[in-house]
Formats: C-alpha cells, sequence, structure tokens
C-alpha cells in the first residue's frame, strides 16, 4: 500500500543550526500517529513546512505517492493535506460559516450564497464534533472548546480534493479532558474513513490514548518512529528529553495549617456563582473543571481584570475588584492564561518584560538605572534557567516553555504573598514544565500562598495540597490526600461522583 | 533541574550562534546601518547638494533657515510620540497648535496681555488632552475616530474665535521676541525644540512611565494585568501631546505675530510623518524622540536643497510623501528578516 504522506530527508534551518535535521517519515492511511517532542525540536517547523509556510533547505515529500510541491500552501491543499494550526487560524469577527468558508468556499452559491442552507451545513458539521452554538456568533467570542471544534469542522469541510492527512497541531492545548475526548472520537472517525491523521501534544496519556504510532523530534532530529503498544509513559518521556525525568512524591503532600492568605467569600461572575474558598500561607490549591463551569474565570476575576462579584480579602485586607495595580500592590501576583494575547510583551527584552511590574525599583536621582536592572533581570534568569540567558534578547527570541518562565519570573521578583497561575503550564514542554513546577514548590514553601487553574490534572495532582472542582460554576467538590488521582478529578469535573466510592 | 552543565553549556552557544547575522548584515550592523541609516543619507544629501548648489546650500543662513522652520513641526511631533507609544493616534494636535496660536493672539488683540494669553494656551492644550483621554478611555472611542472629531471641532473653534480673519492688531514686540529672537545666531525656537527633546527622551527612556507607555502600546491586555494603570497612563499621554502642541503653537503664534483662521493643520501631517519615519531610526522598531528629529531634518534638508536646485514649491509634498513610504518599506523588510533570523 503507498503511504498516505512520506517525507524524506527533510531539512530547515533559519540561518542558525538545524532545526530539523534530515527527517523521515511515512503515514500509512488510515494511521493515527503522535508527534511529540520538546518545544523547540522542531515539529512546528515539520509542520509549517507541510503546509508550505516555509521552504525546506533540502528533503522532499509524497502523498498517496505524488510528490508535494514544497513551499506552496495550494500545492499541500491540492493534494488533500488539512490542517489545524495551534493558534487555530480563525478570523474572530467572521462568524463559524464565513470561517468554515475561508477554505472550502460557500457551496451554495450560485449567483448569491444562501446563508439559510450555508447554517444548516455548519451546524451539521459541528454536530457531528458533538457541538451546538449559535454558527452567527463571530469566532471570538466562542469558548476556547468551541473554537477549536470550529478549526477542525473547517480542516474537515468538503473542498475540490478529498481530504488525505489531517494534520493536528496541539489541537488539546485548550480543552479540558472531558472535550478533548470528544475530538479524539472525531479523529478516530476520520481515521477509520481511511484518512491519515497525525497530531501533536505534549499530554502523552493523549499519545497513549489516541494514536496507533509516535515519532519523536529531538533537537531537529527524529529520534524514533515505532507503535505505541509496549510503551510506558517513562520510556516515552525519557524519549523526549534524552533523560530520567525525575518523579516527585505527591500523594503525602500535606501542608502544615498555617495563617490564612486568601480568603475569598461569595466569588460570583459570569459562571461563578458564589464561590468560598481560602488559601494558607504555603499551601498550593489547585482548581479544576471543565469549561463552561467557570474554571477560566476564577484568576481574572480574582486579579481585577475581569469584573466581579463578591470579596477576596488578603491577609484580612479587602481587593478592590478590577484593579490590577491595587492586587499587586496588596501582595498579588497573577501568571494569566494564553500568555502571547494576556501576558507577553513580544518585541520587548526580557529585562523590559520582567521589570515591567514595579520598574521603579531601579529609579535613582531621576533616573532608570540600567545597570542594577540588567543585574536584577539576569538573577531571575539565572535562577529560572531561562534559554538563551540574555536580558537583551526579545520575548520572540524564546521557545514558549522559557517565555513562560520569564512571566514567572516578572511575579517572582515581587515576592508575593498570593501567586495565582492560569494555565501555568500551557505550550510548555516536558522539561520546562518540571522545572516551573519545581519553582512553584519553592515559591510555596517560602510561605507564599498559591492557587493553580488548570486544565492539566496531572499537574495539579503534582502541585497541588488541595484541588478545588469546580461544575456548573460551584465547588462540587474537594480532593487531598490519598484522594488525590487525576483520573478521580477529571471524572468530577464532568460531574460523576466516582470519588464517594472510593 | 538536574542537567550536567557541561552538557547544557553548549546548546546555549549554539543557540545564541543561531542569533548572529549573516556577514553582509554583521557588516551592516557594525557600520549601524539598522539604527543610524537616516544619518547616513542625510549626510549624502548634504555632500550631494553641497556640491550640486553650493553658492546657496551650502551657507550658514541656509542650515539656520532649515533650523527654524522645523522647530515648530519638530515640538509638535515629539509630543505626538508620547500616545503613539501607547498605541493611541492623537490627530487633535494640528487643532490644538491652531487653537493655541488663536489663543494668544486673541488675548492680546483683546488687551489682556500676552502672559495671560500664553497660560490659558498652555491649559487649553492640557483641557483638549483631558477630554481626548475621556473620550477613549471612559466612551471607549477609537483614539483615531475620537481624536479625529476632536480635531474637527478645536478647527471649527479657531474659526468661530477669529471669525475666519486674520487678526494681527495688538501683538507685544515682547511676545514676537520669544519666537524671532536670536542666540548665538540660532532662532530662539531651536533651543526649545532641544529642551523639549531631552524631557521627553528623558521621560520615555529613563522613567518607569515611559517603560508603562510603551507596553501599553505592545500589548494593552498584558500591561493591565502587569498592574498597570492603562487608562490613566494614556490620559497622561494626550495631556502631554496636547500641552506641547499648545506650547508650539504659542511659538508659532510669536512667529508669525498673527494668527489665520486654521493656522495649525498644517502641522498634523508632517508631525505623523515624522514619528513614524523616526521609527525606523536609533531604536528601530519603537517611536522616539531622536529618530523623530533626525527623520523631520533629514527631510527638511532634502527638499532644501531640491528647492534651491530649482524644483518647484510641490516638491515639499512629493518628497516628504516618497520618504515616508520607502523608509517605512525599507524598516519592515528589515525587521521581517530579522524576525526569520
Amino acid at each position: 500500500m503507498t503511504p498516505a504522506l512520506t517525507v524524506t530527508n527533510m531539512s530547515k534551518s533559519f540561518g542558525g543550526p538545524l532545526v530539523l535535521d534530515s527527517a523521515n517519515l511515512s503515514i500509512e492511511p488510515g494511521e493515527i500517529r503522535a508527534l511529540v517532542g520538546e518545544n523547540g525540536s522542531g515539529k512546528s517547523t515539520l509542520i509549517k513546512i507541510l503546509a508550505g509556510f516555509h521552504v525546506p533547505d533540502g528533503g522532499s515529500a509524497e502523498v498517496h505517492g505524488q510528490a508535494l510541491h514544497l513551499g506552496h500552501g495550494e500545492a499541500s491543499e491540492a493534494l488533500g493535506l488539512r490542517f489545524v494550526h495551534q493558534d487555530l487560524g480563525l478570523v474572530n469577527n467572521l462568524d463559524a460559516v464565513d470561517n468554515i468558508a475561508l477554505g472550502a468556499g460557500y457551496p451554495s452559491f450560485r449567483g448569491g450564497i444562501r446563508w439559510r442552507q450555508e447554517r444548516k451545513r455548519t451546524r451539521a458539521a459541528l454536530a457531528e464534533l458533538g457541538y451546538d452554538f449559535d454558527v452567527r456568533r463571530p469566532a471570538g467570542d466562542l469558548a476556547m472548546s468551541e473554537r477549536t471544534a470550529l478549526a477542525v469542522a473547517r480542516a474537515m469541510a468538503p473542498r475540490a480534493t478529498p481530504a488525505k492527512v489531517l494534520i493536528l497541531d496541539e489541537p488539546t492545548a485548550n480543552l479540558p479532558a472531558a472535550e478533548a475526548e470528544r475530538l479524539f472520537r472525531l479523529a478516530r472517525r476520520v481515521a477509520d474513513s481511511g484518512v491519515a491523521v497525525m497530531f501533536v501534544s505534549h499530554h502523552f496519556d493523549e499519545v497513549f490514548g489516541l494514536a496507533q504510532s509516535v515519532t519523536v523530534l529531538r533537537d531537529g532530529k527524529l529520534v524514533i518512529t515505532r507503535p505505541v503498544a509496549g510503551m510506558t509513559e517513562d520510556n516515552l518521556i525519557e524519549l523526549v528529553i534524552g533523560r530520567q525525568l525525575e518523579h516527585v512524591e505527591h500523594d503525602a503532600k500535606a501542608a502544615e495549617k498555617r495563617e490564612v492568605v486568601l480568603q475569598i467569600s461569595g466569588l460570583g461572575c459570569d459562571v461563578l456563582n458564589n464561590v468560598d474558598l481560602l488559601v494558607h500561607a504555603g499551601e498550593i490549591v489547585g482548581v479544576a473543571g471543565i469549561t463552561g463551569s467557570g474554571r477560566d474565570e476564577v484568576a481574572p476575576a480574582l486579579f481585577g481584570g475581569t469584573d466581579r462579584t463578591g470579596e477576596a480579602k488578603i491577609n484580612g485586607a479587602v481587593v478592590p475588584k478590577l484593579r490590577p495595580d491595587r492586587a499587586m500592590a496588596m501582595g498579588m501576583g497573577l501568571v494569566p492564561a494564553q500568555r502571547l494575547a494576556n501576558a507577553a510583551f513580544i518585541t520587548e527584552t526580557l529585562r523590559g518584560n520582567i521589570t515591567i511590574v514595579r520598574p521603579g525599583i531601579h529609579w535613582r536621582g531621576g533616573i532608570l538605572r540600567k545597570g542594577p536592572e540588567r543585574a536584577d533581570v539576569r538573577k531571575w534568569l539565572d535562577r529560572l534557567d531561562v534559554r538563551p540567558r540574555n536580558s537583551e534578547f526579545t520575548m520572540a527570541d524564546l521557545s514558549g516553555g522559557n517565555q513562560q518562565k520569564v512571566v514567572l519570573a516578572r511575579w517572582l521578583r515581587m515576592e508575593p504573598k498570593v501567586l495565582v497561575l492560569d494555565e501555568p503550564t500551557q505550550g510548555v514542554d516536558v522539561g520546562a514544565k518540571s522545572d516551573i513546577h519545581k519553582l512553584v514548590d519553592e515559591a510555596a514553601a517560602q510561605g507564599t500562598a498559591v492557587l493553580v487553574v488548570s486544565t492539566d490534572h496531572e499537574e495539579l495532582v503534582r502541585l497541588c495540597h488541595r484541588v478545588l472542582i469546580l461544575r456548573r460554576g460551584r465547588i462540587a467538590d474537594e480532593f487531598s490526600g490519598a484522594r488525590m488521582d487525576h483520573d478521580l478529578i477529571t471524572a468530577a469535573t464532568i460531574g460523576r461522583d466516582q470519588a464517594a466510592a472510593v | 533541574m538536574t542537567v550536567n552543565k557541561q552538557t547544557t553549556e553548549p546548546s546555549v552557544e549554539s543557540k545564541a550562534a543561531g542569533h548572529r547575522a549573516p556577514a553582509g548584515r554583521r557588516i551592516a550592523v557594525v557600520l549601524g546601518l539598522d539604527r543610524f541609516s537616516g544619518l547616513y543619507v542625510w549626510a549624502i544629501l548634504i555632500l550631494i547638494f553641497s556640491l550640486w548648489v553650493p553658492s546657496t546650500f551650502d551657507t550658514a543662513t541656509n542650515f539656520r533657515i532649515i533650523a527654524g522652520s522645523q522647530a515648530i513641526t519638530a515640538m509638535v511631533a515629539m509630543g505626538l510620540i508620547v500616545p503613539v507609544a501607547a498605541g493611541a493616534y492623537d490627530l487633535s494636535i494640528g487643532g490644538t497648535v491652531g487653537m493655541a496660536v488663536c489663543i494668544v493672539v486673541w488675548f492680546q488683540a483683546n488687551h489682556h496681555g500676552y502672559g495671560l494669553g500664553i497660560v490659558v494656551s498652555l491649559a487649553f492644550g492640557l483641557l483638549v488632552g483631558l477630554v481626548n483621554g475621556f473620550i477613549v478611555n471612559v466612551l471607549n472611542v477609537d483614539s483615531f475616530i475620537g481624536t479625529l472629531g476632536m480635531s474637527s471641532i478645536l478647527i471649527a473653534l479657531t474659526t468661530w474665535v477669529t471669525g475666519g480673519f486674520q487678526v494681527a492688531n495688538g501683538i507685544s514686540p515682547h511676545f514676537t521676541a520669544i519666537g524671532q529672537r536670536q542666540l548665538l545666531s540660532l532662532p530662539l525656537p531651536v533651543f526649545y525644540m532641544v529642551v523639549l527633546a531631552l524631557i521627553l527622551w528623558w521621560l520615555l527612556e529613563y522613567t518607569p512611565v515611559g517603560r508603562y507607555l510603551y507596553s501599553i502600546g505592545g500589548n494593552p491586555q498584558a500591561a493591565k494585568l502587569a498592574g498597570i494603570r492603562v487608562a490613566r497612563i494614556k490620559t497622561g499621554a494626550f495631556l502631554v501631546s496636547g500641552v506641547v502642541a499648545a506650547f508650539a503653537g504659542v511659538i508659532l503664534a510669536a512667529q508669525l505675530g498673527s494668527s489665520g483662521p486654521d493656522p495649525g493643520s498644517a502641522y498634523l501631517l508632517p508631525a505623523f510623518s515624522a514619528v513614524f519615519l523616526g521609527a525606523t531610526q536609533i531604536l528601530p522598531g519603537r517611536v522616539n524622540v531622536l529618530g523623530c528629529l533626525i527623520a523631520i531634518f533629514l527631510l527638511a534638508t532634502g527638499v532644501k536643497g531640491l528647492q534651491l536646485a530649482g524644483a518647484p514649491g510641490y516638491i515639499t509634498g512629493l518628497f516628504n510623501g516618497a520618504a515616508l513610504i520607502i523608509a517605512v518599506a525599507l524598516a519592515a523588510r528589515a525587521y521581517a528578516s530579522h524576525r526569520k533570523a
């Protein structure tokens, strides 16, 4: 049988070292392949070459035996390659119908677009993915999971040539477990129809749950392609990072009860309804919940990025709402979700990104002193092992994991009393993720009260002393001690009260 | 992380090497072509015109004329940098210049003295900034649209106050001295311009407020979540552009000794051109004071040289427009290739 996709000796550099070094791979029709590797290992480069964004330095690709003309988006399209890119590539002010039409056109067009027909078609395509939302709402107003579904629906929409290979770049980065499962069901159905599926993921449980085979990239080189069967998660992690990852004992993680630092009572938002919670000094409290549970509202509402009702107190003093500056002055720090939109100043230096919170520390004699500022920043780049370790590089020069460390450094530098982390390791590779977890542990050990909101339940188990489960805007359950288990947490978020049985 | 230091170090090195530019660009960097290309072009222009029309171009008087004629535009443009750094346009600066001219002339024509006129002009500039801040931050109108509307209102006000005529009676010679007297054989406005440049350079590069301005321009949402009071800083930026435009207006009135029905509008577009052209110089990719000054004097030198060589009057607009488009296009190319590397 001819493979659905063959890549031969593909190499690419951007004027420096090779970011992709003679990669070879082939995928059979109907196969589901996971592509894994740390940030900067070359996964995205490979995908972007196949999509025609980058022209490779050398190498070739074939789709069902037909040579792919590299460097041309239309050529990939014509041979049946379909993509869901990391940023999804939706146009925010267009609705679902128009977004799908961006690739596929309007099939009903005969002198005029028959909108009713188009909407029906769009609703049907989304229903197949298990989604039902107003297709006339602009994409920018949709929840993250709905946006992902829309991007997948667009990739799979019928075109002039049938889809041969579906490539998903971190499709579940913004999806909680239950919704990711729906996406997997779709991926399996797509594969069953004879289309090859390749997906990138940092979540190894997804690799084992969905893929038949896995390709590992490290530092631009293809390490191995092998079947998933007979592999353990630890094997895979070692292949990805090229060393053993140490395990941290988390079961017995119990904070000694110290004074309450963060006290939230009656917190309400769009979905959140009358939520009370306490975080003690030195304690790490997690918040889990599916999209729509109010999980994503907690951190911005607390810090003052969005409006809220209810009261938040730090050491007994009330934090006013809608005042991030006051929250900050009172000792709260926030690492927000979606780094690029909410935290990074991408064209600014690492120095500027870190000292943007209270640059005035280095203000002496009416002048911002850049020497002491650089020394200050260098200290933090060292402590967080940011690479490259140069305070004058811009944020755009860094990989996602390192960017996230810089954002974390911004707040650790303030030695906050309360640190709120919203999806702290979203789109971060395993090495950096483990570093970030350690830094959070250290901050807590020094007495910081930490609140972690995350869709990554293993992360919550790894980090937290207690995990609160949000369902429909309320706290539905709490896990700690021996009950801490990511499967139980996942089950609790979608509403099965399995936990009680354990 | 438990990684052996020795294994990590080479990878850091190789990553750093990835940022090293190819040979051609390295030479360009050594010569400062990426940051100082404007200075080179300026030098070349001066050389060309010195050879082409030596008798008129290459004279001290000519340099004095260029310096003096551009001081007002330069001040208006430098004030504009502040809101643009924070990602906000201020299209009302031309109208503010005009209104300030009109106020200070009106006070003298009505025998209230120029001192009070100057104070009221500057206060009016602040008021315009405050209203702009209100329109943009409280009414949530996009700055481009909000200040466009404000500009139209200001021009209407100026026409109303002057009655649509040239007003030139009762102007004190002490007042015109502010704009016309010379020091070290340079007109006084050149010195005002230099002092203002120093103040704004300090504000933008050596104060926390400068950091906040650029970060708001870079990513307003991230700035807000870093505890920066975005609305307050933006309003402050409009206050600066407003009061600087009013100050430039006062100096313009002193130079002219009169007020027409719309003396300020002609300064709006050159100021914007200079700010964006200036963003390709000194600190490439961001609007900055020095780059803006270089842009203004480069354009003025080119135009003056061409005029002395016998080019017709419309050469000013032609030259300025073409230079703006070409320079910004080249900078965008350089920026794109930097990003790829």
